[in-house]
């Protein structure tokens, strides 16, 4: 008898505690929804957290190192030259433009490859391969995964442990063999190659995200916003967005190289995409012609793609090694770089 | 360090291990068509013989297709459970068969470059951190990290293209001289190690930074402890202090580096072995890419996957018996 009735006891107990649980995450709701409400109504919120991100920008950019500052200049040129391909060079990438195989002269700047197309026309149009595919899979994984790292970081509770799991899973999953498996399977597109790069890179970002959110939500500063009456959203794009976007961007830059590389190196293995003309590509050519290597053929056609792809690479991780450093001042105490 | 417990990271590797089979079970079936399209034409011969439903409803009970997902998922679990991996369309041996007489050379290569670049690196990092801020140090720095930023096979590019095609120092392709006649045991491992070195050399170069770095700042950290004054003051020498006493505590890290390393090579391996035409696993993959052999690319993928789970898996159990401190929990 005793036992029922605390049993029922209990019960109400528990029943009471919820419901007041469910008011508290109603009224955490209505208060999420009257701050997106100010967040909307006030029109230069976006035009003002760009602002913000640009001037960040600039001044790293003031800071950076001789060496950081060519990166700068190094991706400079290669987006010019992307975006005035057309202008830039004589040919089309993909017209049979001369004799095959013919070298280096005045005609064709840097000769011509097996098929008689110009190589320096393909140079130029592979350029914009490689950096649509850098540009798409970082800024989809960095922001989309920071994104995530946020909310979850900041709300906690189940919804982050559930993407710790999931962020420990795709960081064990071995992405190379991954990624040729998925591109043999599927039909090698541009958009499956960069959905598969983003499939395997979200998750550092959301991780670096993740924890800083952590540990800066149990900062006094931003508890005290709380405790003014600050909504989440609120908190987030006032306090937290500015601490978290050079991570963001820093990871961006990363994630940018990686999916170069990656891109590249399916291609050069024959997993590209044949109608397209990248770097990768040229390189997957060049080296499966037939005793490439006693011919003085590899001079002007396998030499320029490699030296391209090592010098974005380099650029990138110039700029990026700067980033790192501007961003996180502990690298400069613990006696390392 | 994040706090997970021994059997939290035995999940986290069985799952990502059960997502790559899952993977590898459903993307043949994602494909358009069916397996039987390609049966019913045979464009070599001009022979096209369009099956029968009859014969058609035959050839997809035969091969099992119309069981229900789940029972030919398990059925397939099973299978590669007992190490069979289908049968290659294009070298007509089983998957398992191929892969194998091709791993040594792998192997070969990733436990060479493993072994170059942790000792080359942690002699590095030692020479580095006892000349701390010197101008060696500086250019050392400098110059690996801009190696490392560049991957592994444009590395080997530039590599092959110095010393083999124009130097001719080196051989261009393969892992031994084609018909050759050993007079003696030793020739053919000469043989063997002159055609590894350029391979082994790349891919070290790309992980060597790492392993540089790591020695080199832990060091410098380790060099402010207590313990190194004290030992400094036993009076035993500046040498035995740095390779008795900080080297030994420094190398801990290294370890787990080491590990983590050889599931990177792993994946350096396979582009690196098309750039030298070294018949490891990684030349046979691209061969199977250009066949189109889609059972040996899922085997080959199968293998190295397993393979980098298993190594990381023991390198975080085994760090955590080195380094009881990682298993104690800390604050996230």
């Amino acid at each position: 008898m005793a036992e029922a009735v605390c049993e029922a006891w209990r019960q109400e107990k528990e029943a009471s505690f919820k419901a007041a649980q469910k008011a508290a995450k109603m009224a955490g709701f209505r208060a999420i929804k009257a701050d997106l409400n100010i967040v909307s109504k006030n029109e230069e919120t976006l035009r003002g957290l760009l602002a913000a991100a640009l001037d960040s920008i600039c001044d790293s950019i003031g800071r950076f190192s001789p060496a950081g500052k060519m990166g700068i200049a190094g991706l400079l040129l290669i987006v010019f030259i992307a975006v005035f391909a057309p202008f830039v060079t004589f040919y089309d990438p993909s017209a049979i433009s001369g004799m095959s195989l013919e070298p280096p002269g005045p005609d064709h700047i840097l000769g011509t490859d097996e098929l008689g197309m110009d190589i320096w026309s393909q140079i130029c149009y592979g350029t914009r391969m490689s950096l649509v595919i850098g540009l798409a899979v970082a800024m989809i994984s960095g922001v989309g995964g920071g994104f995530l790292g946020l909310m979850a970081g900041y709300m906690g509770g189940n919804w982050d442990k559930v993407l710790l799991r999931t962020i420990d899973i795709t960081m064990a999953l071995p992405s190379f063999p991954l990624l040729i498996v998925i591109a043999a399977f599927l039909n090698p597109s541009i958009l499956n190659v960069i959905l598969v790069l983003v499939f395997l890179s979200w998750a550092k970002p959301a991780r670096v995200v993740r924890s800083q959110a952590l540990a800066m939500k149990k900062q006094q500063y931003i508890i005290s916003a709380r405790l003014y009456g600050a909504g989440p959203v609120y908190i987030i794009r006032r306090h937290i967005m500015p601490e978290a976007l050079p991570l963001i961007f820093v990871s961006i830059l990363n994630i940018s190289s990686y999916a170069i590389v990656a891109e590249s190196g399916l291609a050069f293995l024959g997993l590209g995409d044949p109608t397209s003309k990248s770097w990768g590509m040229m390189l997957h050519y060049a080296t499966s012609f037939r005793s490439i290597y006693f011919t003085p053929y590899w001079q002007w056609w396998l030499m320029p793609p490699l030296i391209a792809l090592i010098f974005l690479l380099l650029c990138l991780a110039f700029i990026g090694r700067d980033m790192e450093r501007i961003v996180d001042p502990r690298l400069r105490s613990r006696g390392g770089q | 360090m994040r706090c997970r417990g021994k059997k939290g990271v035995a999940v986290q590797y069985a799952t990502a291990l059960f997502l790559i089979l899952v993977l590898n079970f459903f993307l043949p079936r994602m494909m358009p068509g069916d397996p039987f399209l390609i049966l019913s034409a045979d464009s070599e011969n001009e022979v096209i013989s369009v099956l029968t439903e009859e014969q058609r409803q035959y050839f997809i009970s035969y091969y099992g297709l119309d069981r229900p997902v789940y029972e030919q998922f398990a059925s397939y679990i099973f299978s590669v459970a007992r190490g069979d991996l289908g049968e290659s369309i294009y070298y007509k041996v089983p998957v398992w068969e191929a892969i194998w007489t091709r791993l040594p050379w792998t192997a070969l290569i990733v436990l060479g470059a493993t072994l170059m670049s942790t000792v080359a690196g942690v002699l590095l990092g030692l020479f580095s951190a006892r000349r701390r801020d010197s101008p060696a140090d500086k250019m050392l720095i400098v110059g690996l990290i801009s190696f490392a930023e560049i991957p592994s096979f444009l590395l080997g590019l530039v590599i092959l293209l110095a010393f083999s095609v124009k130097l001719k120092a080196f051989p261009l392709a393969g892992a031994i001289t084609p018909f050759a006649h050993y007079s003696h045991p030793f020739d053919a491992l000469w043989d063997i190690g002159y055609h590894a070195v350029l391979p082994i050399i790349t891919l070290s170069l790309t992980q060597l930074t790492g392993i540089y770095l790591l020695t080199r700042n832990t060091l410098v950290t380790v060099m402010t402890r207590d313990y190194i004054r004290t030992a400094r003051a036993k009076g035993i020498g500046e040498r035995l202090v740095w390779t008795r006493h900080a080297l030994r505590n420094a190398l801990l890290p290294v370890v787990t580096r080491v590990g983590f390393m050889i599931g990177m090579l792993m994946g350096g391996a396979v582009l690196v072995e098309n750039v030298f035409s070294y018949p490891g696993v990684g030349s046979l993959l691209r061969s199977s890419v250009i066949a189109r052999d889609y059972p040996l690319i899922q085997g080959i993928m199968l293998v190295m996957a397993f393979s980098i789970l298993t190594v990381n898996y023991l390198v975080e159990i085994v760090y955590e018996r080195l380094d009881p401190r990682t298993s104690s929990c800390e604050a996230v």
